[in-house]
């Protein structure tokens, strides 16, 4: 049975620092992200957001999951920047590619 | 403490077989067999879990709570090395980069969705991966769009 507990720590301990170093390295991308909407043009800090709101909607839903912090409003929030974040990214391209 | 020691090997080990497949440019094992090989190792972990008197729920969540931490840990290199790339590739190459650009934004949403599908269906949650299949769906249009957007503005510019 000591063996058992020791796995079940160890998956615990296993998916929280899985976790944790995954959305380090979300935060790294975001800041990318970030360095490339502010820099390029239009459509290329349209790229840049989408990109960051998919690592920010990430790094949100796993915040949300009880096995971690269990912070329950996150997950609406991390819905909201995923789906419409993709929408509005395609809406928006749309529109510059038309030039209005 | 003893965990964490675990836990970095266990990290290390997965980390520097996705860096070996990213250095190679191809996969080191063929997918096809990996998952089969995967599914053996779980298939035969639970076994081992349950002749130590562990149940068989308490065991299979054990076992894939670890595959979980693992797909987390193999996705944090892609998610860096394409960052480092979105930092690299400046104005410097180009007008044309921009498509090397969306390449990378879309290595990073393909990234960020199939651990979210992938993860949720080890912790079982069901609306993990409804979220991030839906949200992988979406990735092509989102970059064909971006792309689209940009080479017509692009050719009106030229024109201009």
């Amino acid at each position: 049975m000591t063996d058992l507990t020791f796995l079940s720590q160890f998956a615990d301990a296993a998916f929280f620092w899985g976790s944790f170093i995954f959305m380090v390295a979300c935060s790294v991308a975001g800041l990318a992200c970030i360095r490339l909407s502010l820099k390029g043009e239009a459509v290329t800090s349209l790229m840049g957001i989408s990109c960051f709101t998919t690592v920010a909607g990430v790094s949100l839903y796993l915040i949300s999951l009880p096995e971690l912090f269990n912070v329950g409003f996150a997950r609406d929030t991390a819905i909201a920047l995923l789906v419409i974040g993709a929408l509005g990214t395609i809406i928006f391209a749309r529109f510059f590619r038309s030039g209005d | 403490m003893i965990q964490e020691l675990f836990v970095l090997i266990y990290a290390a080990l997965i980390m520097g077989y996705v860096a070996w497949n990213i250095r190679k440019g191809s996969f080191v094992i063929d997918p096809s067999k990996l998952v089969l090989v995967l599914f053996g190792i779980f298939l035969v972990s639970v076994a081992g879990l349950m002749l130590l008197g562990s149940g068989l729920s308490e065991a299979a969540s054990i076992i894939m709570k670890i595959g979980a931490a693992g797909v987390m840990f193999a996705g944090v290199i892609p998610m860096v090395a394409a960052s480092v790339g979105l930092m690299r590739f400046g104005e410097e190459y180009g007008p044309n980069i921009f498509y090397a650009r969306n390449h990378i934004t879309g290595v990073v949403d393909t990234t960020a969705s199939l651990v979210m599908i992938f993860a949720g269906i080890l912790i079982y949650r069901l609306d993990l991966v409804a979220v991030g299949f839906f949200f992988f769906m979406f990735i092509p249009f989102v970059g064909n769009a971006l792309a689209n957007a940009y080479y017509y503005n692009f050719q009106r510019r030229l024109e201009k």
